[in-house]
């Protein structure tokens, strides 16, 4: 019954203490405890889920016969469920669990209603749910990205323009009238998700466009999931964050409107450059290149603002354990953005192409830049949200050495692996064979790594389920449990 | 910056924009294509798949074969003429009858445009899927041995039985009988060939050398 009671009282803390301090974020938490809970918890849960389906698929490059006998494990079916559990699954909930206590923060009033939130949400991972049971049925279609069977499409758009709208309600219900950067970064991200998801399902899975057009829209849509939705997510969170756990000013935010701008412009075409010597029009590849090198500028202006923040105040990322992960996703982003601006060159495509570097690109992206801010806003915002201490330091600690590790692993083994596969692949003619021989350390790396990734992902949801279920000690139920760093935003550095 | 509309417009632009310039266009210049006919090369091009091979292309689809095999050339780039994967670049126009496209992005195992033209055995391919180590050992491919009944041999043998090699065979007694799927998607890689020429496709040099070569002596 304890258990019960615990999570009664989780879910509706009793606090006692100054009523100043806090009570402005406690009516705010309250609002939307429910909702976020209900994001962070679906996210931990898929992180788990996409990390064992990343094992399966990565022991399966070095040893085939895994599981070869399940006909709904085979590589080519365990392979998009990794991804499409990894996007769907992880970074949209703890994207939009951060989009939403961000905008609910810097707005200071929530305008949704709870239940229709906590509806959206269910029925997003619903069809998600669908999605994973559909591609293990044999419904899988060949688009990366995409690979959901088509009914689950109109599914996720739906339950995606729930959420959407509420968090837009929430903005517009907002008590300060300016903004900060964040909030320009999730509305840019609410509106792109929407449109590129419907154009990607109307072009390509409901009323395909012709064959090699396709094969386009795919490049564009992949794209742009990461430079359109999870990377404006992740900036917002990192430039609220920044501020919150380092209690200074962002550096150089006045330069925000620039960066945000030209990333949307940039970032929403640079995506076909790897369509080059494809069988599309020769322009189109060139045009992704040169918007590949236009984002050279937001990505400095971004990683000044990021990194010159958290050098200010170093000794910060050693106590905090959420400024710890902002760190390690501002450098992994630096180190991605290198090898996505310089990777689309046609020289580099000429031997890199058809690799597993792109791969290891875009687990970078996601697993290593974006999952690790994510990770470390859920960190930041579980205690705020309970007013409860994060459980174990030590697990949190053992958190993080083991995602990084298991991102530098796996990294070193798709990208490096990739560009010796690439070389063998297009600049010899070694047949598959040999390169496949060739290639094995890289897998065996890769799969280390992911294992790391999956006992890190157990303790996260370790964590969550800790600190919902841990009964209420009595400094707990002090609002003084948790300072509120100093309002930053609004006030001129 | 403070106001949502104006967030909301400018995003709005730049992605009309962003898709007007990588959708949008594209599909008007390389997205509306017919098929030609030239009696020369045998009718329609390109060549439609039907029967059987149509059915693979859906089996093809539904074990994601496209996570580790490509069907496309290029000339550009890479080593896919040296190799034998093809002799000409592929064009938008060979793409036109694929209402689901199944061009690949990645190279774990060979390119299969030509695969048809390079492995024209049924038999071999049916082996393949049964188990890759039979006649590519050290390949890490997976065996999609689903796909084949293993059964006591009841009266005659079966006529549809795979012929193992030795080491392979199955337990004395029982013989191993591809399902639909699988005679499906061996058909399917038979009908992988590109053997037609199309005017806008680009050819290797030493293809166009040969070509104006005959030219030139045919013009003698």
């Amino acid at each position: 019954m304890s258990l019960f009671k615990n999570i009664f009282s989780s879910l509706r803390p009793e606090l006692s203490g100054d009523a100043e301090n806090r009570e402005r974020e406690r009516s705010l938490d309250g609002a939307i405890r429910f909702p976020v809970l209900t994001l962070i918890k679906s996210a931990l849960v898929w992180l788990v889920i996409a990390t064992v389906f990343g094992l399966i698929a990565s022991i399966k490059l070095h040893s085939p016969g895994f599981f070869a006998d399940c006909p709904i494990l085979t590589y080519g079916k365990v392979e998009p469920l990794f991804w499409n559990t990894l996007v769907y699954g992880w970074l949209f909930n703890a994207g939009l669990a951060c989009a939403i206590f961000l905008l609910t923060r810097l707005g200071g009033r929530s305008g949704f209603s709870a239940t229709f939130l906590t509806i959206s949400i269910v029925l997003w991972n619903t069809g998600v749910t669908l999605g994973i049971i559909g591609i293990m049925a044999g419904e899988q279609l060949p688009y990366a990205w995409l690979e959901f069977p088509p009914f689950v499409g109109p599914v996720l758009f739906i339950a995606f323009v729930g959420i959407g709208l509420s968090c837009l309600l929430t903005f517009h219900a907002r008590v300060y009238r300016s903004s900060y950067a964040s909030q320009w970064w999730i509305l840019a991200a609410l509106f792109s998700f929407a449109w590129i998801y419907s154009a990607a399902q109307v072009m390509l899975v409901h009323f395909p466009a012709q064959g090699a057009i396709q094969a386009l829209i795919n490049s564009w849509y992949a794209e742009n999931v990461f430079g359109l939705f999870v990377a404006p997510l992740a900036f917002a969170t990192l430039l609220y964050l920044i501020p919150k756990t380092l209690g200074s000013h962002v550096i150089g935010y006045k330069y925000s409107a620039h960066a945000f701008w030209s990333w949307i412009f940039f970032a929403s075409i640079s995506g076909v450059s790897d369509m080059a010597f494809g069988p599309i029009p020769v322009w189109v590849p060139s045009l992704g290149i040169m918007a590949s090198f236009g984002l050279l500028l937001p990505t400095t202006t971004l990683s000044i603002q990021f990194l010159s923040s958290l050098f200010r105040k170093f000794s910060v990322i050693w106590s905090s354990a959420t400024a710890r992960f902002l760190f390690a996703g501002s450098i992994l982003f630096l180190i991605l953005m290198y090898y996505k601006i310089f990777g689309s060159l046609r020289g580099s495509l000429a031997s890199t192409q058809f690799s597993l570097f792109d791969s290891g690109v875009d687990f970078l992206a996601l697993f290593g830049f974006a999952g690790m801010v994510f990770t470390g806003a859920i960190q930041f915002i579980l205690p705020r949200l309970l007013n409860k201490e994060l459980p174990s330091p030590t697990i949190v600690d053992l958190q993080f050495w083991m995602q990084l590790i298991g991102v530098i692993l796996v990294s070193i083994g798709l990208i490096s692996g990739g560009a010796l596969h690439g070389e063998l692949l297009n600049e010899s003619i070694a047949n598959s064979l040999a390169i496949t021989k060739t290639l094995s350390s890289g897998f065996f790396l890769t799969t280390l790594g992911m294992l790391f990734l999956f006992l890190s992902s157990v303790c996260g949801l370790f964590t969550y389920f800790m600190i919902i279920l841990s009964s209420r000690v009595e400094a707990e139920q002090n609002t003084d449990l948790i300072s509120e760093a100093p309002e930053l935003e609004y006030t001129a550095p | 910056m403070n106001r949502g509309p104006f967030i909301f417009l400018g995003v709005l632009i730049i992605l009309v924009y962003s898709w007007v310039a990588v959708v949008y266009k594209p599909n008007q210049q390389v997205g509306q294509l017919v098929a030609v006919l030239d009696p020369d090369q045998g009718g329609r091009l390109p060549r439609q798949i039907q029967g059987a091979a149509d059915h693979g292309k859906e089996v093809y689809q539904e074990l994601g074969c496209v996570a580790c095999h490509t069907q496309q050339v290029r000339i550009a780039a890479g080593m896919d003429i040296e190799r034998g994967w093809g002799s000409r670049q592929s064009v938008a126009r060979d793409y036109i009858d694929q209402d689901r496209v199944l061009l690949g992005r990645k190279r774990l195992g060979p390119d299969l445009s030509n695969v048809g033209e390079r492995r024209p055995d049924a038999a071999w391919h049916l082996l393949h899927l049964f188990n890759p180590q039979i006649n590519s050992p050290g390949s890490n491919m997976p065996a999609y041995s689903f796909l084949y009944d293993t059964r006591e041999i009841v009266g005659e043998a079966s006529s549809r039985a795979l012929e193992f090699p030795e080491a392979f065979a199955p337990p004395v007694g029982y013989e191993v009988i591809p399902t639909r799927k699988a005679e499906s998607l061996a058909a399917y890689m038979l009908s992988l060939k590109v053997d037609y020429d199309l005017n806008e496709a680009p050819k290797s040099l030493e293809a166009m050398a040969d070509e104006l070569a005959v030219a030139l002596e045919n013009a003698e």
